[in-house]
């Protein structure tokens, strides 16, 4: 008798814990937007560039600063009684089912505004499916995923271009080989490089990415010898890389986050795997950890990316966002912290034009709003996002880069811009050397 | 042919960790017929072990072997007197989740203590070099000195267990324990000795594959699921078994390559098409699941 | 009408605990109408597909003593046929809820058969190889969406819509789930009265002594298995309309498998309340440590580690868990 008592007191006790209810209090005069980014788990390295470029962005948005952009003129959103913005970050540690959980709790108990994320394509899939549910708007700064704007969505946005984009530029810059475009490489014969060999990792983004370069030599005439799709979390990637050597590829590419990406690059040199080109499709190949623990082997290694300090030369916002960046943490802004940053101003703008917080209200100010590329600090001619179609949400004014990562005068290792042709700024290093 | 070539090189080196890996956990079997299931986390350890000393003391990391052993060794005694004994005298489910609340605990101080990162080692003497030894095989040097080395390891603790005394005494008390006490044995010194060399083994096994794997706390599962393949390929308590199952199973992890390969002479479109890499440890749990239900004796049949 | 009565008896349970159980009980039915947070609602949901999922187990696992740590195939299983079923063919739950529970079944026939020839640690390990197998090709097929996963377009239905089971407020789920967990809970309760029951707790003890009494061993636990994933099957379904997004790594990967025995385990196996005491401790208390140590002191697994700690000193010192804790410090003080 007294054991059941006593057993299922305990168990109703652990279990009154549970519905606590923690009441959320509302601050009057700032703006919660809910911020879903990979803080810990594979991609953490990311995570915190995320994190920082957002973080950085409020900052700017919430105090006058001296840059030529209106957001850091404001301090606050004047539309708005001054409100100031507030981010809550959680971590969705890259999970898309954790991730869609905590999107319905920051909508629910944390009563956001609106939310910002997810970088993993797979998570901002389900957080924006969330969304979508409960007709909150969500701005997507970082994940490249087409199917994400391909569903028709009337709460979802997103400010980075994708993939297709990005994947369409290196077959710009494929074709600019054979016809002598790049700088500092005479024309290369086209079937000096046609064999193409693609490790994608398997998630959403990854599998896409695989798809859509697939689809592309097709059309342009490559043939594609290896498409591997592997697991991020992956300790070891010696198989892989011996099946891509297998290949004999002219050119080899890559989708990978963080940790896989070092790895990745690791092994390559370990089995001496290497081709005339080695592009990665940003993420993993442009964290600072990439270049700061792989030093000089990554000299030579092709990303696209969104963000290059030699931007600064074009936009002078991002020459001014750059050095606070540098200040605050040490190195330059990379292709994840400068599009988290456009993330969060376009929040700041979009916001400042709804001149409310109803979800209505912004969702017409988003599908109406046109942000001129020079307030922006990625090369981007502006920000204008489709108001229906086939891709709706996108931001139609986006456009992508092609970095090489090359020795400068003074030693240090940089990315210099290849591609578009008329802002290269450096000849560009082909083939790649071996390891 | 250098596909073939690269794939049979990679394998049996590999294979050759993989026999150390799973020494460990065959020794704890043949003595005491309990079977560990945190193995593979007593590797994460060794892994975390040699990563760490190597980075704060900035000693090559195979250097760090031996401390990665004497943890090992620690951590095995320690786990025995203080956790293992008590569970013998249970039933065997209890046995079972005792080591699998083991695994578990771990796994989670590891994840509580280094956080969910993969972790690499960057720097060392061998890290990042290769030989070529022709036929288009490339060899990385951390993976031959591994292989080399676990090989050493494997040949010691053979010794050890064959050669000496105190080995002859652990034999004496897995074939018969009531026997070995009667000869003044302690069978108890020997049981913690067994947990010892098998904890030392495989964070050794752990030191060595940390130059060219990434380590987390999770890593540590697989490598239980490759050491209950060997295990049981090679026949439960064998120790020789243990090392030519080790290289068989490492073999096994290379059927993407022979794939390749097969795919390659043939000429056949649709193979090379299909690609093999995400399953090449789905074969490993394969072969486990076969040869438990058509031959629990294992593979060689050295001893049941 | 004896199979009723069977059900419904609990007069071997402690009249005070029934009492308490039946204010617990409808705490849990009131418990939308009170003001709680989503997270609050969402972590019951959870404990009641987590009750579901241990209770399960607990009849092979508990009863039958045979440890299998593979039961997140099933619930793949379960979840794949719904959510498949759902998007391609727009097929009610209803529907896809019986075939989902009845391939699970079949696919425990298919490796029960072989499993069950094992016994201890190698059927336990054995059983996370098979799920790992299957999760390994389910991760490369693309009729289910690969490794890329599923996903239930909210958008096609308009909430609440009981036939797919698509709602925005979750206290439609909620509800839902406590149907299924009350009707699970009557069933074990008939269940550990059954024949099969009496079979299991004899093969558990010894395996000779039961097949010398005329026991099938084999069809007995091959039964049980298909007991245990059909809860698991069904629960799964559930999971598809709740969760909405399936991927292998969150629906059949390793780690659920683990929670669910753990569940079990911790609470107390062969046992009726065990596994809903299992997990109404390691459910709240995983969410709750989680969202206050985890994110902000980053304290990271410090939960599992908790729970770790008491399954090893459980199983050196009780292995009836924390049930049969209570009932050995509950028999001293009566003695």
């Amino acid at each position: 008798m007294k054991k059941a008592c006593s057993a299922l007191s305990v168990f109703a006790l652990v279990l009154a814990m549970a519905f606590m209810a923690a009441e959320v209090c509302r601050a009057a005069e700032t703006i919660k937007i809910g911020v879903l980014y990979p803080l810990t788990g594979g991609a953490a390295a990311e995570g915190r560039e995320l994190r920082a470029g957002a973080e950085l962005a409020a900052d700017i948005a919430n105090n006058v600063m001296p840059i030529d952009m209106d957001m850091a003129k404001r301090g606050g959103v004047p539309s708005i009684g001054g409100a100031k913005i507030e981010l809550v970050f959680k971590d969705h540690e890259g999970n898309p089912t954790l991730g869609a959980d905590l999107a319905k709790k920051l909508i629910l108990d944390d009563k956001v505004v609106g939310i910002l994320g997810c970088y993993h394509s797979a998570v901002t899939k389900t957080v924006s499916a969330v969304c979508e549910q409960y007709g909150i708007p969500m701005i997507n700064d970082s994940s490249t995923s087409p199917a994400l704007t391909q569903r028709d969505f009337k709460w979802f946005w997103r400010t980075t271009p994708h993939d297709v984009t990005f994947t369409r530029d290196l077959f710009e810059l494929f074709k600019g080989l054979s016809e002598g475009k790049v700088k500092g490489v005479p024309a290369v014969k086209k079937d000096q490089m046609i064999r193409l060999a693609s490790a994608c990792e398997k998630t959403e983004w990854g599998s896409q990415v695989s798809e859509t370069i697939e689809a592309m030599a097709k059309n342009n005439g490559f043939v594609v010898g290896k498409s591997l799709l592997y697991a991020a979390k992956s300790a070891d990637l010696s198989s892989e890389v011996r099946s891509l050597k297998s290949a004999k590829p002219d050119a080899l590419l890559f989708a990978c986050y963080a940790s896989d990406a070092i790895l990745m690059v690791k092994t390559l040199k370990a089995q001496k795997v290497s081709a005339k080109i080695i592009w990665g499709q940003n993420a993993g190949f442009e964290v600072p950890e990439f270049r700061s623990t792989l030093g000089e082997d990554v000299v030579g290694i092709l990303t696209r990316t969104v963000f290059s300090p030699q931007v600064a030369q074009v936009k002078k916002a991002a020459g001014q966002v750059n050095a606070l960046y540098i200040t605050k943490y040490n190195h330059d802004l990379s292709g994840a912290s400068a599009r988290a940053f456009t993330g969060v101003q376009t929040w700041v703008e979009v916001l400042q034009k709804a001149g409310s917080t109803k979800p209505d209200a912004i969702q017409a100010a988003a599908n109406a709003i046109t942000i001129p590329g020079d307030q922006l600090i990625v090369p981007w001619a502006g920000i204008k996002f489709a108001p229906e179609g086939a891709d709706r949400g996108q931001n139609v004014m986006g456009s992508g880069i092609i970095g090489q990562y090359q020795k400068n005068k003074e030693g240090k290792i940089v990315l210099e811009i290849i591609y578009p042709f008329d802002l290269a700024t450096a000849n560009m290093i082909y083939p790649f050397k071996s390891f | 042919m250098d596909i073939l070539a690269g794939s049979v090189a990679a394998g049996l080196l590999i294979g050759l960790v993989f026999a150390l890996v799973a020494l460990g956990l065959t020794i704890i079997f043949g003595m005491m017929d309990i079977v560990n299931f945190a193995h593979g986390e007593f590797l994460m350890i060794g892994m975390y072990t040699a990563l760490l000393t190597s980075q704060t003391t900035g000693i090559d990391p195979l250097a760090a072997l031996p401390v990665a052993a004497l943890v090992g060794f620690l951590l095995g005694v320690c786990c025995y007197f203080g956790f293992v004994k008590y569970l013998l005298r249970g039933p065997m489910v209890a046995q079972l989740l005792g080591t699998f609340g083991l695994m578990l605990l771990l796994r989670n101080l590891a994840l509580l203590f280094f956080g969910s990162e993969d972790r690499t080692i960057h720097e060392g003497l061998l890290v990042g070099q290769s030989f070529e030894i022709g036929m288009g095989i490339v060899i990385p040097a951390t993976k031959l000195a591994a292989a080399v080395l676990a090989v050493v390891a494997f040949v010691g603790t053979w010794l050890l267990m064959n050669r000496t005394k105190l080995g002859r005494a652990m034999t004496a008390t897995a074939l018969n324990r009531q026997g070995a006490r009667y000869m003044g044995i302690s069978t108890e010194r020997m049981n913690a000795l067994a947990w010892g060399i098998g904890g030392a083994t495989v964070t050794v096994a752990g030191a060595l594959l940390v130059n060219f794997w990434s380590v987390t706390p999770f890593v540590g599962l697989l490598f239980t699921m490759i050491a209950f393949a060997i295990v049981a390929l090679g026949g439960f308590g064998s120790v020789p078994g243990a090392f030519f199952a080790g290289l068989l199973v490492g073999l096994i992890t290379e059927i993407p390559g022979f794939w390749d390969f097969f795919a390659y002479i043939t000429g056949s479109s649709w193979m090379s098409g299909i690609s093999m890499t995400p399953f090449k440890y789905t074969w490993v749990y394969l072969a486990y699941f076969l040869i438990m239900i058509f031959r629990p004796r294992g593979l060689f049949g050295w001893k049941s | 009408m004896e199979i009723l009565r069977n059900t419904f008896d609990f007069s071997d349970c402690p009249r005070s605990g029934l009492v308490l159980a039946g204010i617990v009980g409808l705490f849990f039915l009131c418990f939308p109408l009170f003001p709680h947070s989503s997270f609050a609602m969402s972590t019951l949901i959870q404990f009641f597909m987590f009750s579901l999922f241990a209770m399960g187990w607990n009849t092979i696992g508990g009863y039958g003593g045979q440890v299998d740590l593979g039961m997140a195939q099933f619930l793949g299983i379960g979840a794949y046929t719904t959510a498949v079923m759902i998007i391609r063919w727009n097929t009610p739950f209803w529907i896809t809820l019986p075939i989902g529970v009845l391939l699970a079944v079949l696919w425990s026939f298919v490796i029960g058969y072989p499993l069950f020839r094992l016994k201890g640690h190698y059927f336990a390990i054995a059983s996370i190889a098979a799920s790992l197998v299957l999760k390994d090709i389910f991760d490369v097929w693309d009729f289910v969406g690969a490794s890329r996963g599923l996903e239930i377009p909210t958008t096609r239905f308009s909430s609440p819509d009981f036939l797919h089971l698509i709602f925005t407020q979750d206290v439609y789920y909620y509800y839902i789930m406590f149907a299924f967990f009350l009707i699970g809970f009557l069933f074990i309760n008939h269940f550990r009265k059954s024949r099969l029951a009496f079979q299991l707790r004899s093969i558990k003890s010894n395996e000779e002594v039961a097949r010398s009494l005329g026991i099938n061993v084999q069809w007995a636990k091959m039964k049980t298995y298909a007991i245990a994933t059909s809860f698991v099957g069904a629960v799964g379904c559930f999971h598809a309309c709740y969760i909405k997004n399936i991927e292998t790594e969150d629906t059949m990967g390793l780690d659920i498998s683990i929670l669910i025995a753990l569940m079990a385990m911790l609470g107390g196996m062969g046992s009726l309340w065990g596994p809903i005491v299992g997990a109404g401790i390691l459910i709240p208390l995983k969410s709750y440590l989680k969202e206050w140590l985890g994110a902000t002191a980053g304290l990271v697994g410090i939960d599992l580690v908790i729970y770790a700690a008491i399954i090893m000193f459980i199983s050196a010192l009780e292995p009836r868990g924390i049930w049969g804790l209570v009932g050995r410090l509950g028999s001293r003080k009566t003695a």
